[in-house]
């Protein structure tokens, strides 16, 4: 990778530590990958859970911090593993939050915009399109890529603050224009999509477009951005999509032809047949559920809403608990507008700054969790602790309220 | 006793030897392999089950979370790790995690893409292979 004079003088240390540390990862990764310069970023998105990050990436962002690092572009952070006001009442313990605030500490030193939230484009964190940014956080760079048109990589945990630090990512994949091509297209062929049907449908996307970059027609009119949302994140948990050009929708892809820029590629259908059959992999047991969770990636506050409409006058059956996992802002706005209290009165709660993957489930007591969040499903049952169970959220709320 | 070779896309340099460990599917460390046994726990993996450590580990492409290459390096970190990582497609957070192995723990995993489905018909679990990062050279030993 080729580097500018002050880059140069960063890598031999004249920045500091942190610098140079920052250039050291960010370089190796550049000639790893053959990219040829690095670019600058407008903003980054860094990842913040303990559970994930590990003692490992801990040591990482101290190292970050204790060298003296601060970000030089906008940089938002991603959820805790903990909801980090009322941990004690979600039944978190010391030693775990302490390792948590460990992480807290360090991004407060460099600098990071502290709204621990993974859906930072419905937040804080607005690119225009074509912009380069450096997000970690898979659903968050589908999103990205796919509906604002923007342009980033699925940048892992380490060289995130590595970027953030430097304010440049090197120029490779996701930001170059011949990468971006779609090169498989998908296409809707069942009736109009229910909540899970949305999620399904990317969790076959993931799976099947391989490394190719998919294509999906077909879309009612009626999607909205959150569903594009979980659409983009299942996808993602699925398989290592970056970007779905969504037809129609997506920035230059108002057809298949287009996205595809002229070259004709492989149509696949998806049908009632695919999707059932993704819930019944997803469906991974028959238990009643001790918690029902909702998020993953964090319900935006029209979410909450059609949530405490669903609630509306319904008790939680005693046994089970349920999460709605949610950002602090956008859990101030339904406070603010009464959602909040609405699901709080049928027995549920609002849990800020965390979301339910990258809890401790099993340490926090839960043997079986329902979700209607395809990515909470697969890591669920990847990880193997905890059981897990696939449904609409309709059917949810009836099942676990009377 | 035949000799494969296969040269492929020079991501990470170094050299490593030890026991193919062969997956068919898309692969993340994160929320899929246990950093503290080095196996894999992923229900939808193939190789559910296996042990990465000390094996070259092959698959066709990443998945999932941004969190991978944390999940590797405390694989890593743990003495839990692969010896080297081969890919069909680039999967970043091998290359991350492994850019970070030597500069936090000082170990060389090399990193080769470019393989193929084809491929991997020769490159079965259990076969003896030396990866060598700096050429992409791949080699079954017997």
């Amino acid at each position: 990778v080729h580097l500018d004079p002050g880059q140069e003088r960063l890598l031999r240390g004249e920045g500091g530590e942190a610098k140079q540390f920052a250039m050291e990862i960010v370089t190796k990764v550049g000639d790893a990958v053959d990219a040829g310069s690095l670019v600058p970023i407008k903003s980054a998105h860094v990842l913040a859970h303990y559970s994930s990050l590990h003692e490992a990436g801990v040591e990482v962002l101290e190292r970050f911090a204790r060298g003296g690092g601060k970000f030089s572009v906008p940089t938002t952070v991603d959820p805790a593993s903990i909801d980090l006001k009322n941990w004690r009442t979600f039944g978190i313990g010391e030693e775990y939050a302490r390792q948590q605030f460990r992480l807290c500490q360090a991004y407060a030193e460099l600098g990071g915009i502290p709204c621990w939230t993974c859906v930072q484009y419905q937040v804080c964190n607005f690119p225009k399109p074509g912009e380069a940014v450096a997000w970690a956080e898979s659903s968050s760079v589908v999103f990205a890529n796919s509906v604002i048109g923007c342009r980033s990589n699925k940048v892992t945990s380490g060289m995130d603050v590595a970027c953030a630090i430097l304010g440049v990512t090197p120029k490779f994949g996701m930001l170059e224009d011949a990468n971006r091509r779609a090169t498989v297209s998908f296409r809707a062929s069942f009736g109009e999509p229910s909540d899970l049907d949305y999620r399904s449908l990317g969790f076959f996307i993931g799976r099947n477009a391989g490394a190719r970059v998919p294509a999906l027609a077909g879309l009612p009119a009626s999607v909205t951005s959150d569903d594009l949302k979980h659409l983009g994140a299942a996808a993602a948990a699925a398989g290592p999509v970056t970007m779905i050009h969504f037809i129609g929708i997506t920035p230059g892809s108002r057809t298949v032809r287009e996205a595809a820029s002229d070259d004709s590629v492989e149509e696949i259908p998806v049908t009632r047949a695919d999707l059932d059959a993704v819930e019944g992999d997803l469906n991974q047991s028959s238990d009643t559920p001790d918690l029902v969770a909702l998020g993953v990636p964090h319900l935006s506050v029209s979410e909450l809403g059609h949530l405490a409409n669903l609630l509306g006058g319904k008790k939680l059956r005693p046994g089970t608990k349920m999460y709605a996992y949610t950002s602090s802002q956008a859990y101030e706005m339904a406070a603010r507008t009464g959602i909040a209290s609405d699901i709080e009165a049928a027995g549920a709660r609002l849990s800020q700054s965390t979301d339910a993957e990258i809890s401790p489930l099993k340490k926090m007591g839960f043997n079986t969790v329902l979700t209607n969040s395809a990515k909470l499903a697969e890591i669920v049952s990847s990880e193997g602790e905890v059981k897990v169970r696939y449904s609409p959220l309709r059917q949810i709320v009836e099942e676990v309220t009377s | 006793l035949s000799r494969r070779d296969f040269r492929g896309r020079s991501l990470v340099p170094g050299t490593a030897e030890g026991e193919a460990l062969v997956s068919e599917r898309a692969f993340t460390f994160a929320h899929g392999v246990d950093p503290a046994t080095g196996r894999v726990t992923d229900v939808r993996s193939d190789i559910r089950g296996a042990e990465v450590r000390g094996r070259v580990l092959f698959y066709p492409f990443g998945k999932g979370s941004t969190t991978a290459s944390s999940w590797f390096l405390e694989t890593v970190r743990l003495g839990n790790g692969p010896s080297s990582i081969v890919t069909d497609s680039v999967d970043l957070s091998a290359v991350i995690g492994s850019v970070m192995a030597s500069l936090l723990y000082g170990r060389r995993i090399p990193v080769v893409s470019g393989f193929s489905a084809a491929l991997r018909v020769a490159f079965k679990s259990g076969a003896r292979v030396r990866v060598d990062g700096a050429t992409g050279e791949v080699a079954i030993l017997e």
